[in-house]
Formats: structure tokens, sequence, C-alpha cells
């Protein structure tokens, strides 16, 4: 008898203490990581199921400011321990700067779209702009780039209520990653391939052109993309962003999509590019960050719940939860990027 | 105001010992005040804002009382909050410019989280009624030219914020710049140069009648005044409307220049300083001014809010017999890019507005010796010399006539400084360099100032006296108001309270001037920079 309650008082010894030590370690040896990213992920690292996952697989806070992909890698990042922009270039200047990070990885993917209301959108299809095939809009980018080299104005394509020329809203070119992909996917419009050193004199000055009649440019795709829905058809007609954040959008935010999703057009330019946000590591605390947000469910969570494009799921068959019309499953007229060294001489012009 | 700060005292200190004890949430506890105080509670959530937002103080105040959370809001220009963004401490918890454009460009250390669009507001014209329909504004498309020429004509006069120090002057003065440089695309640095540009502007620039440095304020003093027009936020001529209708006077008619008009997107956004507990305490307001009852809320005020526009039930908020059309597609010029714009704004305050004619009457009694008078020389070194005044777009222009009046029981003397070379650099010397002693008579020197005022033909300027003084004036307000009589035209008296000053005292005059108070106490140069952006 005896023996047994000192048996029953050892085992509650050790539960007590196994439980303390579960306890202790877990909150103990939570890791915080911090570093700049680029806006539109933001709405994946606020996840709470994602941050849950953080936390109990791979012991990972991961916190954030909030920047360009372009600042980012050549801003000073003293203090930081990764960099999460969303693209390729970035990671190729990371290198030309900083040389080769401790470690870096693509994680997500989604092409670079353009976002309209549906009277800007039927204005478009009307002037041979744009096609509509099987619901899904697709622009014709050698088109468009003439009628805004042109200068041909909203009034000219049947929309009056329009003020000013037709252009393509999109973020500062030298400091946010959708402006600097749209840059690039102009350049390779105006050459008729991929720019390149060869082509590049004559399409410089082109691309300057079409830029400087932008005016002042918005340096976050999310604010670019708040903008959009919410100062209406006028103030932003035509905008460049990234597929997954009208996807992003609709999941967050169910009922409000209810109400817009008539009017708001997603639309692929032909070709288009992908944004590929690669991660880079820039001291060992970092590097954690990779393996955590290649975990299956993060991936899943990624494409069902933000939008992104993972490795599993780059052609997705299972996009009706979305809720959104005319998503194209496969995407085929999909250009690559300029180097990185054209990039850099693009982004030198525009600045 | 001065109730709720006796309050905000009293809770400081509570605050304060609190804190010592641990077990509270605070958030920055840099110093200086908050225009005003909204609802108690251990949390505090210090918010730096657009003047115009002060409409949404009873939204706020539901907020603060369900949740008991103090918010304290301090009213600055946009373009004020865009400087501050550039500062190494930013004392708040969230910064609610006029525009995205101000935290964009001023945001350069990425300190800015979570920003949103609250609600939007188009920069518009509001002009009397009938003088809208006399001009032939109503019921038709409106250009900037058509505004230009009504201006030329000098069959309209109108009111705008400072383009250097508020978003709504900012925004105007930009749709200036297009419809006379002939709506190019976009605005270039050559285009600037243009010596027609320059005469076009300044004749235009001319035609306004009060400026001020920021949007509420302008439509207080509008409505205070009598006045033709007003450059402002489409929700603040509604705000104003509603008041001149409860008096029984003619509203005001909006007119939406259809090649120059701007939006307000008023993003909130938190200042990140790495505390979890502020950024929850900051998301759950902004949640809740976003939350779907409170948009509805907002837009009753006369603000565009939510994503689908102008609800079917708040049409009647948008009164079409005010020239307000709810359901206009709103398409605004585009804003040059940064470097361009601050070019404008520079070109601006030294060449295009309307030259200032500003008379300083600064309090040398005995009271002020020692650290008084230090504070004062500092503050008027930020003003006179220009290196300093350029950081915050507050450099003198070519024609601009500066006075100085130093005083105590009496004039003590008057120097006139005209342009913004030597001269006005040579009025600091006086400034540094005057004694300090005697009493205080500042109906004396204000006297003194209209005096002087009345020798210029002030159609030509805009005209103001900045008075600073810390005590209770001998003297009284009679004195002043037969020489101001004498004047014939309306010139503000700003003054700024330092040390004991006699609040009422200065209130009166303020009143009597249509102009406002500022409080000196807690930072006198941050005063004196205010009170400048106002003329």
């Amino acid at each position: 008898m005896k023996t047994k309650l000192i048996g029953l008082g050892i085992l509650a010894a050790v539960i007590i203490a196994a439980a303390a030590y579960v306890f202790i370690s877990n909150s103990q040896t939570v890791t915080e990581i911090n570093g700049y990213v680029g806006g539109e992920k933001i709405g994946l690292l606020e996840d709470e199921e994602v941050q849950d996952i953080l936390r109990d697989r791979y012991r990972l806070v991961i916190d954030y400011a909030k920047a360009g992909s372009i600042d980012m890698v050549t801003d000073d990042a003293e203090g930081r321990d990764f960099l999460f922009p969303s693209n390729q270039t970035a990671l190729e200047l990371y290198k030309q700067v900083h040389g080769d990070p401790v470690k870096s990885e693509i994680i997500l993917n989604t092409p670079i779209v353009l976002y309209t209301r549906s009277a800007v959108a039927q204005a478009l299809v009307d002037s041979g702009l744009a096609v509509v095939t099987n619901g899904v809009y697709t622009v014709d980018m050698e088109k468009l780039t003439e009628t805004i080299e042109a200068g041909t104005t909203w009034e000219e394509i049947g929309l009056p209520q329009l003020y000013g020329s037709v252009s393509v809203g999109t973020t500062d070119p030298t400091k946010s990653n959708s402006g600097n992909m749209f840059a690039g996917l102009l350049a390779n419009t105006l050459c008729g391939g991929v720019a390149d050193e060869s082509n590049l004199a004559e399409i410089l000055p082109r691309l300057q052109n079409i830029f400087q009649k932008l005016g002042y440019m918005e340096s976050s795709s999310s604010d670019l993309f708040d903008q959009f829905l919410k100062t209406g058809m006028g103030a932003k007609p035509l905008i460049a962003g990234y597929e997954n954040q009208l996807l992003e959008f609709a999941v967050e935010n169910p009922d409000t999509w209810e109400q817009i999703k008539g009017d708001i057009v997603m639309m692929y330019p032909t070709p288009t590019v992908w944004s590929s946000h690669v991660y880079i590591a820039l001291d060992e605390a970092g590097t954690a960050g990779i393996d955590a947000l290649l975990d299956e469910d993060i991936q899943r969570l990624a494409w069902e719940k933000h939008g992104f494009r993972t490795g599993v799921y780059d052609t997705p068959t299972d996009a009706a939860h979305f809720g959104v019309s005319g998503i194209a499953e496969e995407l085929t007229q999909v250009a690559p990027m300029p180097d990185a060294n054209t990039m850099d001489r693009i982004i030198k012009a525009l600045s | 105001m001065k109730m709720k700060r006796g309050f905000i005292g009293c809770l400081l200190s509570i605050f304060v010992i609190l804190t010592m004890f641990g077990g509270c949430n605070v958030g920055s506890t840099d110093g200086g005040e908050a225009d005003t105080v909204l609802g108690g509670g251990s949390s505090v959530l210090r918010i730096v804002s657009g003047s115009e937002n002060s409409e949404l103080e009873p939204i706020l105040e539901e907020f603060s009382d369900r949740e008991h959370v103090r918010i304290e809001m301090t009213y600055m220009g946009s373009l004020d909050i865009m400087r501050l963004l550039g500062e190494e401490d930013i004392p708040y918890d969230a910064v609610w410019p006029a525009s995205s454009l101000w935290l964009t460009v001023g945001d350069t250390e990425h300190r800015i989280k979570h920003a949103e669009s609250i609600s939007i507001s188009p920069v518009v014209f509001g002009i009397r009624k009938s003088l809208a329909e006399e001009l032939g504004f109503v019921g038709r498309e409106v250009s900037v030219n058509d505004l230009l020429e009504a201006i030329r004509n000098g069959k309209l006069r109108f009111c705008m914020t400072s383009a250097t120090q508020s978003n709504s002057g900012a925004s105007a003065y930009i749709g200036f710049l297009y419809a006379l440089l002939g709506n190019p695309e976009v605005i270039t640095s050559e285009d600037l140069q243009s010596d027609e540009l320059r005469a076009q502007m300044q004749e235009l620039l001319s035609g306004v009648d009060r400026s001020s440095g920021s949007s509420d304020w302008l439509k207080d003093m509008f409505l205070q005044g009598d006045y033709d027009a007003m450059v402002n936020y489409e929700c603040l001529v509604i705000q104003a409307n509603r008041e001149l209708e409860e008096r029984g006077e003619e509203p005001l008619y909006v007119v939406y220049p259809y090649d120059g008009l701007s939006l307000a997107d008023s993003p909130l956004g938190y200042v990140d300083k790495g505390d979890d507990g502020q950024e929850e305490l900051f998301l759950k307001l902004q949640e809740y001014l976003l939350s779907e009852d409170v948009q509805d809320e907002i837009q009753r005020t006369g603000r565009r809010s939510g994503y689908t526009g102008v609800s079917e039930k708040n049409k009647d908020v948008f009164r079409a017999d005010w020239g307000l059309q709810p359901d206009r597609v709103l398409s605004p010029i585009k804003m040059p890019a940064a470097d361009v714009l601050f070019e404008c704004l520079n070109l601006y305050q030294t060449d295009f507005r309307k030259p200032s004619l500003t008379v300083y009457c600064l309090d040398y009694s005995g009271s002020m010796s020692g650290e008084g008078n230090e504070q004062l020389v500092q503050a008027m070194e930020q003003l006179l010399i220009q290196e300093n005044a350029r950081k915050n777009f507050l450099q003198a222009s070519e024609n601009e006539v500066n006075i100085l009046i130093p005083f105590n029981g009496g004039v003590i003397d008057t120097y006139t400084a005209t342009g913004n070379g030597s001269e006005l650099e040579a009025l600091y010397d006086k400034v540094e360099n005057q004694e300090v002693g005697g009493g205080t008579d500042m109906y004396a020197a204000a006297v003194r100032g209209i005096e002087l005022l009345g020798e210029y033909d002030l159609s030509q300027y805009t005209p103001a006296i900045i008075l600073l003084t810390d005590g209770q004036s001998s003297g009284s307000l009679s004195d002043f108001e037969a020489a101001y009589a004498g004047l014939g035209t309306e010139v503000p008296v700003f003054s700024i309270m330092f040390g004991d000053a006699d609040e009422t005292q200065l209130e009166e005059l303020a009143r009597y001037t249509n102009a406002r108070v500022f409080d000196g106490r807690e930072n006198l140069t941050e005063a004196f920079r205010s009170v400048k952006g106002y003329n």
C-alpha cells in the first residue's frame, strides 16, 4: 500500500516535471527572426495557422518590416536575419552588392497580372487589346504597349469618364518588385523578345518615356492594390500586380468580395513573367525560415488562403474555393525576365 | 480644450505613478501634449493625424469607451507628418495623414506597418452657391481653366491651405500647375522653369484671400469669416454646409475640376517600435474603423468609404443641391514624381505664393529673462535663418516683408526687412541682441503693428501679426479695436502662448481677428513653425 502510494507520488512528480519541461522548453526555445518582407507576403506571415505551424513545429516566430524588393537588397540590412523579396533578380542584385548569402531558396511563385474594372476590361476587349477565352482574360502586351506609347486617351478607347491617357499603374520599379517586373515585361515587349545588352540602348529611352508619364508611384504592391480597390475606377483604372493578391483578398474578405466581384477583373498579360519569392538568409538564425516555410502545410495554406502557386501547386486544379472567376489553370505564355545586369541598367535608367 | 488639458495632466500623473509600479501598458512616453484626448483607460494610443480627422472624434470616442483605451490625437498638416517620419524618434503609435503619398515619401526608414486607407475624399472647390450659378459652374463639367478664368477676372476669390504644409493645398496647387502648363501627361522639372508659368501662377495665387496651415481650421476660419469660396476636402465642405444651413445661410456648391482633381485616401498606419501590445491595440482600432458599421458611420460624415462607393441610404448626405456627385467616377490627376513634387513645393514657397507680410510682436518684458528669452531666440532662428527655414518649407520669398516689434510695457523699437536675403537674416541679430526688462503691453505692440501694416497695399500680400507673450498684459482690447477698425481689412492676429500668458486675452484677440492661439509652452519652436504655416 505504502509503496503504491510512493509509486503514485513518483509518477505524479514525473508527470509534473515532464509537463514543466515541455512548457519551459516550449516557451524558451522559440526563436524570433526578423527581416524585410515585400508587402504582398504579409498576409501569409500574419496568418495565425501559419504562425502556429512555425511556432509548434519549428519553434520560430517571424517578425518583419515591410520593404520594397529592390530597396531591401540595396539598403543596409544590419541586424536583420533574412530578406524575402519577390523575385530572383533581387537575389542576383544582392549577390553583386554583398556577395553570396548564407542560404537562399524559392518559396513561392505567382504571375504578374493586370487588375481592372469591368467597364475598362470591356473597353480593352472592344478595342482589340484584350481577349476573353473560356472566361480567362488575356492582354496582348504588344498592342497595349503600342497604345501607351501612342498616348491614346481613355476617351479614345471609349471611356470618356476617365481623365488622361491609357497607362498601367505600377509600383516604383526602382523600389518595388511588381513595378520592377512589369518594367522587365515592358522591356521584353519593346524588343520583341527578352531584353539584354544588345537591344537595351534602343529600348531604354522608350521605357523611360513610359514610366516618366506615370509620375509618382507607390513603393509597395500591397498599397497599390489597396488603393486600386478603394479609390475606384477613376483613380486606378488599370494596375499591375500579382495574381495572389486578388485570390488572397477574396479568401480574407469573402463578404466584401461578394459585393465587388462583378466589377473587378483579373487579366493575364501575354506573355507574363513569374514572380518567384525567394528567401535570402543573412545569418544562421535566418536559415531556419527556409525549412519552415517549405513545410508542406504552409505551402498548402500559401495556395489555399493566400493564392501563391507553390512547388506543389503550380498548376492547381482546385481554384474554385476562391470564388474568383477567370483564374488561368495553366500559364503557357511565360517569358523569362531579363538578366540581373540588364535589370540593373533598367532600374538605373528609371531612377 | 482647457478643461481637457487639466484632465490630461491629472491622468498623466496617475499614469506615471502606475507605470512606475509596472503592470501597465504604455505606448510612447515622449512629452508633448495632444490636441484632444478621448476616453480614459490604462492603455494609450497616440495618433498624429491630419486635422480633417478631428471630425471623426465621436467615432474614435466610441471605440475608446468600449475598449477602455485612451486615444490621444495630435493634429498636424500632412506635410509636417511627412517630415516627422524622417526624424529619429516618432513619439506616436500611429500616423494618419490625408494622403498615402506623404506616408510613402516620408517613410524612408520603413517604420510604418499596416497602413490602410480609412476613407476617401476628393479635394474640391466649394463656392457660394449663387456665385457658382453666376459663374456658370452649376450643372456642367468645370475645368481648372474655367476656375482660373473666374479668378483672373476678379470674380472669384478663395481660401486654401498652404501647399507646403497641408495636403489639400498641395493637391489643389498641383492641379493648378497642370492646368497652367496645358495639361501635360505629367509635370517635369523642365516645365517648372518657365517664366510664363511663374507670372500666371503668381496671378492665380493672388486670388487667395486667406491661407491656413490645416484643412479643418480652414473650414472653421471660413465659417467665421466672410468669404466666397474655399478649396477643401469634399467631406469638409459638407460639414461646412451643414453649419451654414443651420444658421440659415447660403451653402457652398461643390465643383469637381475634371482636369485637376485629387483624392485624399486617409491612410492609418502603425509606427513599429517592436511593442506587440501596442501593435495589437492599433490593429483593433483599425479593424474597428474598417468594420462595416463604422464605415457606414464614417460615410455619414461625408467621406466616401468602403469598396462599393456611397451606399444608397447614405446618398442623402451627398446632396445634389450642394453640387455633390456621390456616383461620380473620381478620376484624379497624376502626382509628379517625388523629386519634381518637392521642386514644385519649393517654388510655391519662394516664388509663386502671394508674399507674406508678417509682423512679429515679441515680448521682451522682465519675465522673459533667462530660459524664456533663449527659447524665443532659438525659435526665431528657425524662421529667420533661411537654411533652417528651408527644411520645413518655411523659407521666405523674394518679395515678402517681415517686421519685428520687440515690446515690453511699450513698443521698444521697430525693424523692417524686405525679401529673403541679408535684411531678413539681420533681423535675427536684433532678436538675439535685444535686452530684456520691464512690463508687458501686447496691445501697444499690436496697435503699432496695425499702423505699420496700414502703410502697405495689403491686397498684394498675405498679412498677419504673430504675437508672442508670456504674461498678463496691461492695456486693453478696446485700444486695439480702434486701430484695427481703421485698417478696413481682416488681418489675423495669431498669438503664441508662453509662460504665464493669459489665454483669455489671447483668445479674445484671436476671435476678434479670425485667427487662432498656438501653445508654445511645450515646444516654442514647433509653435512658431505652425503659426508661420498660416501665412
